[in-house]
């Protein structure tokens, strides 16, 4: 170790510290003190003392010089050590020689979008990125990570060419996403750890988190053995180098955000007005009066209104808006611009159907109106009798057979009513059919073998489950009202203070005994009397499965008769459709999927994304349908996927921020010590800008530097006896 | 403490009462039936009577014992011989050494062996002379074995002052043409001196036919170097001063002086010279056991 490198540092971070390197020459003066301070003696063997003065000058300067300077650097190195550990407390790092390895975390959320002035907190944390680069002295070496949802890594490799970095820290770009602290400190973590084994000439580590310390993504809502894994993790990067936390936030943010945007009408269909309601929330500490809010449909405005906003609430705006053509629409909610622009828009892909297509299946056909299984689901699911294709709902029935007949893609969902059993080959076909997002709807009846359905849709052919419920042995219901769970489901929701509607009283006199396995996602929607699950759903594949315990016509139920049955069943159609207008709309970093039915092979996807030019996307193909899948949705916005040729289909999606990223609060150096990272060793500086607007470069030592010194100062220190020793200075 | 008690400790001298002072060789012939002494009548003691062999010598018979028994018998008597013990003290200025861890400086530890082997040979009737010197001789006391002769050894050795520097070599050469008589020549000095020289001037007295008895007198200082300051050594016999720190030239000098008193036995064990070194803080019965023992 070079003291004189020390030096500048020194000099530069207090003068008077560097006072106390004056005490390095000690050793020198007392030396020449001692030489002008000796006793007299009379000695008789002068002649043997004076030939080994001849013959040892040389030899004992060399040594006296050699201890003079172990002496020396012996204190500067446990000045330094000491003045280390001060700096280290105050939160000052010097820097030492030796080569670094820098990791620079810039946080990419969205929040890093705030803009009070001229630069955001995302050019700010980039600029200091950059002069951390440049400040690092020949051999240093950098990565750089992305702190986002997930976080990533941008330069793996610890690199020496500091203008690749900067080209790399330069073309970074401020994400959509919120930050993710547990999932980064992991992904640093690997960072450090490869650096360290396969880069061995590396002294020291450092990570300098750049970040506006936003309290939702710095604050994990972990428990049990995920926190308890994080603070390990935390504590081991903690140990493996040093870790420095640059707030380049502002203390009092204030902003608004469009947090959600949705229809009222799950099943748009062209020239009907529908509604939409937006909520509006002020996450600042200022009420915002007049705040306008604008409703944009395929980017033209079709709406206005304004709201008010007090601290910390939300308000809901409502809109009415029509689609005069079918296809997929792009549907934007605008709030006034703020600081933070990200989190003022929210867009909806609505897809708007000229009909939604229905098949029902029929597993107990009749001659006789109103005697088949299905009779009374289609006319419920059409109840004004419509057959033209200007019809919302096209509802067909037909018999079993047309389950490999019918290519179901066709349909948006298909209800299976007292169908007997299945085939494996069926149900190959239906589970490829939800695979694809397709949706279905079994009701069960006379007729139904149970053990069939458990082994061909159940978990009995090993293929994943179809059936949301094991079915049971049918059973006499008991009398009773029916049991609507608290109206939590979305399917019963709308029946919520509206007993009128004769839910409840629905009479059932028989159902199958339906069994939701432990553990299951499958959601109970409707129980009966005796608390048996009358209705159970949950996702299989893109789709939904609904499973009704009972039957479509009278034989076990009076059901299809009672005033809430048409209700019942366009909810059920509503929700499982409904499964697909969610599919559009995800929050940024969820992937995009659809699937399209092409009888051609070689279709080609093409997708525009927000703010960037049309890329193309290979399609995954299985029998009729070609599958779209694209997971790179860093930017909020609408995606615009265009298929073919041969074929000419369009979807859009949209994509939005989850805005728990938006509200600014940030969290102190107190709770990040304490809440945070308790015993986790970290530095944490806010005040990253320099009085003459320049940054200083913050280079870290790690924390255990002064421990290093003072090892360094134990081994000097056995140096300078055994050498005191050797060449004779030791008292014998 | 007068200069008698001074020098002749009797707590020292009553312990070496039984030692016998010999001559390890023959100074004046010792061996009955091979030498014949030529100072026979003279200190010799009758011990006992042995009856008489072919070849001895008839002069001692005893007529008196054959007289009155009828038979021959010889007298006997003690194997004792007239013996000249030359003392030779150094009183150069680099005897005056005195460190702290010895009572005595070399010069007053010298004094005080010269003396205590002075009053031995004077027991035991025979001669003892004295010689102090440093790059001259300074005094000569011809030897005598009278008792009284020493009080005069003691008052030329209380008269010496060591101020001066030492010739050893020159002074032995000298010496060894005055000492006509053969006899013990005890050397009491600290050897600072040039080596060559110094064995040149003993080689004389060997050449002389003297047993020379070299007691290298030195300070334990002198032996150990045991200082820990820096310190300003003033050169005694006008060499220079120098100041240095001990401690870095301890394994120098110690060498240097290591090699010194390796020429210095060298020398005396080719001359077939008893070599014995001195410490002044040693018991002055060990020092005259060692130097004693071996002519018992």
């Amino acid at each position: 170790m070079q003291p004189a490198a020390f030096i500048p540092v020194f000099a530069q971070a207090s003068p008077w510290m560097f006072g106390w390197l004056a005490a390095a020459a000690a050793p020198i003066l007392i030396h020449l003190w001692s030489r002008q301070k000796y006793r007299e003696m009379s000695w008789a063997a002068m002649e043997y003392l004076l030939a080994a003065v001849r013959r040892s000058r040389r030899r004992v300067r060399l040594e006296q010089w050699l201890l003079l300077a172990i002496r020396t650097l012996l204190i500067i190195l446990v000045v330094l050590a000491v003045v280390q550990s001060l700096l280290q407390h105050v939160g000052f790092t010097p820097t030492t020689s030796g080569r670094t390895h820098r990791v620079l975390v810039v946080d990419a959320s969205y929040s890093m979008g705030y803009k009070p002035e001229e630069k955001s907190r995302f050019d700010q944390a980039r600029q200091l990125a950059r002069q951390i680069v440049e400040g690092g002295r020949q051999g240093d070496a950098c990565t750089l990570v992305v702190m986002a949802s997930p976080p990533r890594v941008v330069v793996g490799k610890p690199a020496l060419d500091a203008d690749e970095l900067l080209e790399e820290i330069d073309q970074l770009r401020l994400g959509h996403t919120s930050a993710n602290l547990p999932a980064t400190v992991e992904l640093v973590g690997q960072v450090v750890q490869a650096a360290r084994r396969e880069d061995s000439h590396l002294d020291r580590h450092e990570v300098y988190f750049l970040t506006d310390l936003g309290r939702i993504g710095w604050r994990p809502l972990l428990d049990g053995p995920a926190a308890a894994a994080f603070q390990k993790r935390s504590r081991d990067l903690a140990q493996a180098a040093a870790l420095m936390v640059i707030d380049v936030g502002q203390p009092a943010a204030e902003n608004i955000a469009v947090t959600d945007l949705r229809s009222l009408d799950p099943l748009p269909t062209p020239g009907r007005r529908i509604g939409l309601e937006a909520t509006l929330e002020n996450f600042g500490r200022q009420p915002q009066t007049g705040q306008t809010v604008e409703l944009l449909v395929d980017g033209r405005s079709v709406d206005q209104q304004r709201v008010e906003l007090q601290p910390g609430g939300r308000a809901s705006v409502s809109f009415l808006c029509r689609f005069d053509m079918p296809g997929d629409h792009a549907v934007e909610v605008r709030a006034a611009g703020d600081a933070l622009d990200v989190d003022n828009h929210r867009w909806m892909a609505a897809p708007v159907r000229r009909s939604i297509r229905v098949l029902c299946i029929d597993g107990r056909p009749s001659g006789e109106p109103f005697r088949g299984a299905t009779d009374w689901l289609v006319y419920a699911l059409n109840p004004q009798d419509r057959r033209d294709e200007q019809a919302p709902i096209g509802a067909e029935a037909a018999p079993e057979s047309a389950l490999l007949e019918r290519d179901l893609g066709r349909y948006d969902c298909v209800f299976l009513c007292s169908v007997a059993q299945f085939t494996a080959h069926e149900a190959a076909v239906l589970r490829g059919y939800l695979d694809h997002g397709g949706n279905l709807v079994l009701f069960l009846g006379e007729g139904v073998l149970a053990d069939r359905y458990n082994r061909e849709l159940g978990d009995g052919a090993g293929q994943g489950l179809l059936l949301p419920a094991r079915l049971g042995p049918t059973v006499d219901a008991s009398p009773g009202r029916l049991d609507p769970l608290g109206y939590r489901h979305p399917i019963v929701e709308p029946f919520r203070g509206r007993e009128q509607a004769g839910l409840l009283t629905t009479p059932v006199e028989k159902y199958c005994k339906l069994h939701v396995p432990d553990g299951s996602k499958a959601q109970v929607v409707l129980a009966t009397a005796a608390g048996d699950p009358l209705v159970v759903e949950h996702t299989a594949g893109r789709g939904r499965v609904v499973l009704v315990a009972t039957s479509a016509d009278t034989s076990w139920t009076l059901m299809p008769v009672w005033p809430s049955f048409v209700p019942v069943v366009q909810e059920l159609l509503a929700y499982c459709v409904g499964g697909a207008f969610q599919q559009r709309n995800v929050e940024v970093g969820q992937p995009l999927e659809t699937s399209i039915v092409t009888p051609a092979a070689d279709v080609a996807a093409t997708l525009r994304a927000p703010g960037e030019a049309s890329r193309q996307v290979p399609l995954r193909t299985d029998g009729d349908y070609a599958t779209f899948h694209y997971d790179e949705t860093v930017a909020s916005g609408i995606y615009t996927a265009e298929f073919g040729p041969p074929i000419d289909q369009q979807r859009r999606f949209a994509a939005n921020v989850d805005t728990v990223e938006s509200d600014l609060t940030q969290l102190s150096e107190d709770q990040l010590r304490h809440e945070v990272w308790p015993g986790v060793a970290f530095q944490h500086r806010t005040s990253w800008q320099s009085a003459d607007g320049g940054m200083t470069a913050p280079i870290l030592r790690p924390p255990r530097l002064h421990l290093d010194l003072l090892y360094l100062a134990l081994a000097m220190l056995f140096m300078e006896t055994f050498l005191a020793w050797r060449f004779g200075h030791h008292t014998t | 403490m007068e200069s008698s008690q001074k020098y002749l400790d009797p707590k020292i001298l009553a312990r070496l009462e039984g030692l016998r002072l010999r001559a390890r060789r023959v100074v004046e012939g010792y061996v009955s039936g091979v030498h014949r002494s030529p100072y026979h009548g003279f200190s010799i003691e009758f011990a006992e009577h042995r009856e008489y062999a072919p070849g001895d010598d008839l002069r001692y018979l005893d007529w008196k014992v054959f007289g009155r028994t009828d038979r021959y018998y010889l007298k006997q008597f003690e194997e004792e011989t007239n013996l000249i013990c030359y003392l030779v003290l150094d009183t150069s200025e680099s005897m005056r050494y005195r460190s702290s861890a010895a009572a005595m400086s070399k010069l007053e530890y010298a004094q005080c062996t010269a003396a205590a082997l002075a009053y031995l040979v004077l027991q035991q009737q025979d001669s003892v002379g004295l010689v102090t010197f440093d790059q001259e001789i300074r005094a000569l006391v011809r030897p005598a074995s009278s008792p009284s002769h020493i009080q005069q050894l003691i008052h030329v050795m209380d008269e010496s002052a060591p101020e001066r520097k030492t010739d050893s070599g020159a002074i032995f050469h000298d010496l060894a043409e005055r000492f006509k008589k053969r006899g013990i020549v005890v050397i009491l000095s600290d050897l600072f001196d040039d080596v060559a020289k110094m064995m040149t001037g003993l080689k004389h007295f060997r050449h002389r036919r003297h047993d020379v008895i070299l007691l290298h007198v030195l300070d334990p200082a002198e032996l150990d170097f045991p200082f820990r300051q820096i310190t300003m050594f003033k050169g005694l016999e006008q060499l220079p001063e120098v100041v240095v720190d001990p401690r870095a030239l301890r394994r120098a000098y110690l060498k240097e002086f290591g090699a010194y008193v390796h020429r210095l036995q060298q020398g005396c064990r080719m001359q077939q010279i008893d070599y014995s070194q001195v410490r002044t803080d040693q018991s002055l019965e060990v020092v005259l056991s060692t130097c004693l023992a071996p002519r018992m």
